[in-house]
């Protein structure tokens, strides 16, 4: 029986969840898991919609997550105002503002053929500029019952980390049993063989960096309800982070090859990781090294593995 | 708001009578550029809108010819080197420069103060010896808090740090004080240090994370833009809210008078205030007026105690940050100050 690519990074996360818990002999797994499954989530999202991005091949990645990220929060709690009865009003203004930054970063890739990596990092200026214009990087406080719900639970599981699974379940299905889903792997795999067999696939591109920005953008709106209010730099950490979960989750970086369930435990294990380190004392700069070397070490292992298959 | 600025207003009066003309009209033709390195956060936000306010009102009234300011994009030093070179160019009378860098800009600045440009760098300073250098105490403010804790906790306790962002002078700086005022107060120990890089959702993320595995806590040293979600982490984790020292953030200070009033809550805010821009300019508009200005300047942090709270939240915007304009006279008290 061959390994799964995705077990590396459930096995990380469970082995830095040990490690940690050792320190404290046992007590306060509870609250640790519970951190773990609030803040993965927010890391699932985005890395969900990188991860579709990344499998549509070579050169494809987003990198206005933060922005877009930045631009959704700030626009969705202006729109609300702490006003109640209004969540659905930001959700939707959150997710409009996620689908028009998806569609003039893929407007820019197809109409100006600029490649994907300066196009989004180029429009990213534009986002967070336009995030500094509209509220001055004032922070205004979510409705009540939003925040409530962003930190609320559910059968002692974090609200967000049911919409982070939810969104996981519906991506897997979408990828693994439905046509659109087998479009995307072709033309990840090889673009030019997948348009000779009658695959849209500008369409597929075009749906693809529809996707992450919405994407981006739910993550934004909850992240922003989570934490009291959209900061301008709010989105900064999400950048390295989406495109590490995507590769700690065995997806292949050369695309053609997704993997959802290994997107969900390295979203898991990117903040575990942290918290280990941090339980233990490590400065900044140990932390900075061995933080990297794990992601490497995990890299590795999982990429030796599927070279093996 | 002026009465919790310590010493400063004080002396302002004083020097204030001394100099009542501030030679504003030997700066009448001058133009003075601040160049900024970062606008992405509601910090830097509300110190352009104060140096906006500042300078129009000084432009307005004839004391300076110009006072444009310019951020780049990127956070980048090299992207701000060559935005002063552009300065010197444009012919700029003075450089106001809150820098990306202590040391990479040294050159571009050395380049200015050899054109005749006068270059004035606060908040984030630069070590090249020509330049003016308006610096904070960010040692003192640390030995503040651990101070401030000592006589509120006298029998001490564990404690958990939450620093800035990690590789930033700053935050060694108030890290640094924070360790010397726990070598004096020997009864508190950190248990633990995160970094919140000087943002709520950040910290609240850290904090998370460390605290299952930390003893009970009874108080927060932070470093500001951090109080708020040390202290939603620590609800989310259903454990008692500790002392946590405060940052003038708009959101902090909600909270904290929330807290009083449901169960008399207690604590101290302290963090830089914006508008040492504006103090910046003054200092500027001095050094042009042809004003001996010593080096080294320092800029008193904006302190709120239990008794300013109400005031402070009055005057402080929605999710901005606790301000103070600073004024010519304010600016000649500090230069008097460290003569």
């Amino acid at each position: 029986m061959t390994m799964k690519p995705w077990v590396w990074g459930w096995a990380a996360a469970g082995l830095a969840f040990v490690v940690t818990l050792m320190l404290t002999s046992g007590r306060g797994a509870g609250e640790l898991a519970y951190a773990a499954l609030s803040f993965g989530a927010f890391a699932a999202i985005v890395g969900l919609g990188q991860m579709l991005v990344i499998t549509l091949g070579p050169g494809n990645v987003d990198l206005s997550i933060p922005a877009c990220m930045t631009l959704a929060g700030t626009l969705a709690l202006k729109t609300m105002g702490s006003d109640p009865n209004t969540a659905f009003l930001g959700l939707a203004v959150a997710l409009a503002t996620g689908f028009g930054v998806g569609c003039v970063n893929f407007l820019l890739i197809w109409l100006l053929r600029l490649p994907p990596i300066i196009a989004t990092l180029a429009a990213s200026l534009i986002y967070q500029s336009l995030a500094i214009w509209s509220n001055r990087g004032l922070r205004i406080k979510p409705p009540e019952g939003l925040a409530d719900f962003a930190t609320g639970r559910f059968i002692g599981v974090p609200n967000v980390a049911w919409v982070a699974l939810i969104l996981a379940v519906v991506v897997w299905v979408i990828l693994e049993r439905a046509v659109w889903g087998r479009w995307l792997l072709a033309s990840g795999q090889n673009a030019r063989a997948a348009r000779l067999a009658g695959i849209p696939v500008e369409a597929v591109r075009a749906a693809t960096y529809l996707s992450v920005s919405v994407f981006a953008a739910l993550a934004g709106y909850l992240l922003a309800s989570f934490s009291g209010g959209a900061a301008l730099n709010m989105g900064a950490e999400y950048l390295l982070t989406s495109i590490a979960v995507v590769v700690i989750g065995g997806s292949s970086i050369a695309g053609g090859n997704s993997n959802v369930p290994g997107v969900l435990g390295a979203a898991l294990f990117m903040f575990l990781v942290v918290s280990m380190l941090n339980s233990y004392g490590a400065g900044a700069g140990i932390k900075s090294v061995l933080t990297g070397t794990i992601i490497i070490a995990i890299v590795i292992a999982a990429s030796t593995r599927r070279s093996r298959q | 708001m002026k009465s919790i600025l310590m010493g400063a207003a004080t002396l302002a009066l004083m020097a204030g009578a001394v100099h009542a003309e501030g030679h504003s009209a030997a700066t009448a033709d001058k133009r003075i550029a601040l160049s900024n390195n970062y606008a992405g956060n509601s910090w830097r936000q509300a110190m352009l809108q104060t140096y906006a306010e500042t300078a129009e009102a000084a432009v307005a009234d004839g004391v300076v010819a110009a006072a444009d300011a310019f951020t780049t994009s990127e956070n980048q030093t090299t992207e701000q080197a060559a935005q002063i070179q552009n300065m010197i160019l444009q012919g700029y009378d003075a450089i106001l420069l809150n820098a990306a860098s202590p040391t990479a800009l040294n050159g571009a600045v050395k380049e200015a103060c050899d054109a005749g440009v006068k270059v004035i760098s606060f908040d984030s300073i630069v070590t090249e010896p020509c330049a003016w250098r308006i610096a904070v105490d960010f040692v003192e403010m640390g030995r503040q808090e651990v101070d401030y804790l000592a006589t509120r906790l006298p029998e001490g306790g564990n404690l958990l740090e939450i620093r800035g962002l990690a590789g930033v002078s700053t935050d060694d700086a108030i890290s640094q004080g924070i360790h010397d005022g726990i070598a004096e107060h020997s009864q508190f120990e950190i248990v633990g240090s995160v970094h919140g890089d000087w943002a709520q959702d950040v910290a609240q993320k850290a904090v998370a994370g460390i605290l299952p595995s930390l003893p009970d806590v009874v108080g927060v040293v932070t470093q500001g833009g951090d109080g708020y979600g040390a202290a939603e982490a620590f609800a989310a984790a259903g454990r008692p809210t500790p002392l946590i020292i405060l940052g003038n953030r708009q959101d902090e200070l909600k909270w904290w008078a929330e807290q009083r009033d449901a169960n008399g809550y207690e604590t101290l805010s302290l963090s830089i205030a914006p508008g040492v821009a504006s103090l910046a300019f003054w200092v500027g508009q001095q050094i042009l007026a042809g004003e001996d200005v010593p080096k080294d300047l320092t800029v008193p942090f904006l302190t709120i105690t239990q008794d300013d709270l109400d005031s402070a939240l009055e005057t402080t915007p929605e999710g901005s940050v606790a301000n103070v304009s600073y004024t010519l006279e304010d600016a000649q008290a500090v230069i008097a100050g460290a003569k």
